[in-house]
């Protein structure tokens, strides 16, 4: 039974891609991410000397401040804010840096859909532009379920609404490897299977979930394309090469 | 130059690599000391990238990811411009645009005794060595030479001094000479001091050669060798007149 999407994609399509990095001027790193309408703005200030109170001095401490487009502060980003903070730890490399803070803030430019992904890949990409030191990037991606049992990938508001379950997906990214194919395995599985962030709203059956899963992680490997072809043409400019 | 590196099917050397590309395989190279520079951390039995940037190798044994940021990572015997932040009994606090203040020892000077101790105020500017950087400690910085000699280390006076990246500066000193250094001193009469850290500082007799001077080290970042020269001569063609 084929879905119908409104703007003519097809359940697995993803909406344009755009990106850019060093786009503030104060800011130590900084990124816009576009995926079609909805845009999010990240910048990185740091590594900065000194943790907050209940931080571990040994490990960097990372602080995520979100902004949202209109309106007070709220519940709704003090959670954005927290599943930030928790995949920006797993991301990093804790112990290269220790007793520093580094903040990141998200500024929500436009909301058509999918707001939680764009501003997880927004901010691996303002991370990157930073110079903080990562384990690999982490791609991030919106499944959604309509109430035939189709998973939908990338909805914008309108479908958002119309859907019954909705799970955002966070994967690590696809890496090239001087490694033959199959030798760097987890648990008989390579490293892009493993998932960093899983957050889901609505009510979902088990097999839809792990339906979203399968379609999200087919997904990841665009998503690093893209930003790995994004990161080649910046450094044709002789100044990123040094 | 891409060598390839033992038997391994493809090679990332002077490839872009994006964080979490695994650059190296240890068990193919056995009895064999690998220095790892900036940018590629030990992971069991591979080597993989933090950064992202251009993967370099240096015979015999070295490897490192090349990026140009905002920030710096100090490393021992880099020269770099710090500010004065604070003065305490035993060290200057010094700040150099890394993770952490650096710590200035108030004797590490040449000659420097207890009662010939420098009086720097703060945002004084100061031209460093980075003598050591270890993991959870603050670096520490002299202004003498390995052997004890000044060699120009110090506090530098008068002129003007902005911020670039860390990319720019390293071209900037890179030998032989930057093509906009070499094309502005044809014409003008300047001294600069670059930091690694990312910082430049510029002094010449007339504040309109040191303006002249800063703008086109700023503008050249994007540029080629080429490039560099014609903006240089299209610059001191526009002010000559």
């Amino acid at each position: 039974m084929e879905i119908d999407r409104e703007d003519g994609r097809t359940p697995n399509q993803l909406r344009p891609l755009a990106c850019s990095r060093n786009i503030l001027h104060r800011s130590h790193g900084s990124a816009s991410w576009s995926q079609g309408d909805t845009k999010v703005l990240a910048a990185v200030y740091g590594p900065k000397a000194g943790t907050k109170k209940n931080e571990n001095p040994e490990k960097a401490c990372f602080e995520v401040i979100w902004k949202p487009k209109t309106g007070q502060i709220g519940k709704v980003e003090k959670e954005y804010e927290l599943i930030l903070k928790r995949t920006i730890q797993s991301i990093c490399v804790l112990t290269v840096n220790p007793n520093t803070t580094t903040s990141v803030i998200i500024q929500v430019v436009h909301d058509d859909g999918s707001l939680l992904p764009c501003a997880i890949n927004a901010a691996c990409a303002a991370l990157v532009d930073a110079g903080i030191p990562m384990k690999h990037l982490a791609v991030a991606i919106c499944c959604c379920l309509a109430d035939n049992g189709y998973a939908v990938l990338d909805p914008n508001k309108l479908e958002e609404k119309k859907m019954t379950a909705l799970a955002y997906l966070v994967f690590p990214n696809t890496t090239l490897s001087v490694l033959p194919e199959g030798s760097s395995l987890v648990e008989d599985e390579p490293v892009e299977h493993g998932i960093i962030t899983s957050v889901t709203h609505g009510v979902m059956s088990v097999d839809d979930y792990f339906l979203c899963v399968e379609n999200g992680r087919a997904a990841t490997a665009s998503l690093s394309a893209f930003f790995r072809k994004n990161f080649q043409q910046s450094q044709r400019d002789p100044s990123k090469a040094g | 130059m891409g060598t390839k590196v033992s038997s391994s099917p493809i090679s990332l050397i002077d490839q872009t690599v994006v964080p979490g590309d695994v650059v190296l395989d240890l068990s193919n190279l056995t009895n064999q000391t690998i220095k790892l520079g900036s940018g590629l951390r030990q992971d069991n039995d591979v080597i993989s990238s933090m950064r992202a940037g251009k993967l370099k190798y240096s015979k015999p044994n070295k490897y490192w990811v090349e990026s140009s940021h905002k920030r710096y990572v100090p490393r021992p015997e880099d020269h770099v411009l710090g500010i004065v932040v604070d003065s305490k009994a035993d060290n200057f606090w010094v700040d150099i645009k890394g993770p952490q203040l650096a710590l200035l020892p108030v004797l590490a000077f040449e000659g420097g005794t207890r009662r010939n101790i420098p009086k720097f105020e703060v945002g004084t500017l100061l031209y460093l060595r980075v003598v050591k950087t270890n993991a959870g400690m603050n670096p520490e910085l002299s202004c003498t030479d390995a052997s004890g000699k000044a060699a120009q280390f110090g506090p530098l006076r008068d002129g003007f001094m902005f911020e670039t990246s860390t990319g720019l500066s390293r071209m900037l000193l890179s030998s032989p000479t930057c093509p906009v250094l070499e094309a502005l001193g044809k014409k003008l009469s300047y001294e600069t001091a670059f930091g690694l850290n990312g910082r430049a500082w510029v002094n010449a007799a007339a504040p309109r050669t040191v303006i002249i001077v800063a703008n086109a080290i700023m503008n050249s970042v994007t540029l080629s060798g080429t490039q560099q020269r014609i903006m240089v001569e299209k610059l001191l063609e526009k002010i000559s007149d």
